[in-house]
């Protein structure tokens, strides 16, 4: 059966897209806090490892992109506090996967 | 006559189904999504939870919450309140508790209570409870055991359940496996959102039975949306003082889960 050689790499190659890394079957979060003047943001997957390089953007209560920057190693990304603002802190770590943390203005005065 | 009746009374007595008594820890929600207030509401209570019967809790010996392998002590914020059944002709106490959630992760709240004195059965009850609350999607540690006397680790996720989706857990004693322990489960009938109290068409309804495996695992399919409490029962191999007797001890290790109906 000759035929079913030369489809499998074809079938494995959709696995590929289908699966592409087991990571990004899980949904991706953010959270922050404010602390002495510096928001510190954490991005996570369920199990608790890491969003490595994880795309970072801080918008104002208005919807305005403030700043942008990437989680390290760790899923950490800090920044001095941009705006004494409700601010809405989103993670894009690819593939569609997306979420969102709103840092309350009470929470950045603390 | 006297004996006539003496025996009328106690066929009466043993015509009560035996009622399964519950620790409780109900907290407002199971899960806290970034959008849902910070703030927890939390009830300990010690109640029959089909039949809403609330029973005497003293100020519990320990109440508190883990969370990110941290161990927070959380008796001084309990305060007493007042509850009964529409069956009982008074009030009796339970507790109330509100927690602030900061930061993501699994919050395994965990209470162990005063041994409350049960005379109908000659003995004493101790139920150690918990209830897991995520917090922010981080769901870090509901897996973990505590390290109670006796404790049921869940095997399922113990929250984010639908209706009819079956739970599974492993019953511990002393951190080892309980071989073919018994696992009442009880629906709470106060649960929010309850469209209608459930009335059991006979006594074993009320509380339904399943036994543990060899290695301690239970499971149970939960038909309807709401609280649902699982109780583990075992002897403690310690007794406690009563009028100048030493008695036996009941241990429960009690977990409570929540199912929402798919919608």
């Amino acid at each position: 059966m000759p035929w079913k050689c030369l489809h499998l790499p074809v079938i494995l190659l959709l696995a590929l897209f289908i699966f592409p890394v087991s990571a990004s079957a899980h949904k991706v979060n953010i959270f922050a806090f404010v602390e002495a003047g510096v928001v510190y943001a954490e991005s996570y997957f369920p199990d608790g490892r890491p969003i490595v390089a994880g795309q970072v953007s801080v918008f104002d209560s208005q919807g305005e992109l403030l700043l942008q920057g990437e989680t390290d190693q760790d899923g950490l990304f800090q920044f001095p506090l941009p705006k004494e603002d409700v601010l809405r802190l989103v993670i894009d770590a690819g593939m569609g996967h997306k979420n969102s943390y709103q840092l309350k203005k009470t929470a950045s005065n603390e | 006559m006297h004996i006539i009746t003496l025996a009328l009374l106690l066929g009466l007595y043993l015509a009560q189904p035996a009622l399964a008594h519950f620790g409780a820890i109900i907290p407002a929600t199971d899960i806290i999504s970034p959008a849902d207030p910070t703030e927890l509401g939390l009830e300990v209570k010690f109640i029959h939870p089909l039949e809403q019967h609330y029973m005497e809790m003293a100020k519990p010996k320990a109440f508190g919450v883990r969370v990110r392998g941290e161990v927070q002590n959380l008796l001084p914020t309990l305060l007493p309140a007042k509850g009964r059944s529409r069956e009982q002709p008074r009030d009796f106490t339970y507790w109330r508790s509100t927690y602030s959630v900061k930061r993501p992760g699994d919050y395994l709240f965990f209470l162990e209570p005063q041994p409350y004195w049960e005379p109908i059965e000659d003995l004493f009850i101790v139920h150690y409870t918990k209830v897991c609350v995520n917090a922010l999607g981080l769901e870090d540690s509901w897996d973990q055991p505590l390290g109670m006397e006796t404790e049921i680790v869940p095997l399922s996720r113990p929250y984010g359940l639908w209706t009819n989706n079956l739970f599974s857990g492993q019953v511990l004693l002393k951190g080892v496996p309980a071989a073919f322990a018994e696992v009442e489960v009880e629906y709470l009938n106060a649960s929010p959102g309850n469209p209608s109290l459930v009335v059991p068409p006979a006594a074993p309804y009320v509380t339904q039975v399943v036994k543990a495996d060899a290695n301690g695992v239970f499971h149970y399919a939960m038909p309807r949306a709401g609280w649902w409490g699982f109780s583990a029962l075992s002897e403690a191999d310690w007794t406690l003082p009563q009028a100048g007797e030493q008695k036996a001890v009941e241990i429960g290790a009690v977990i409570w889960v929540r199912t929402r109906d798919m919608q």
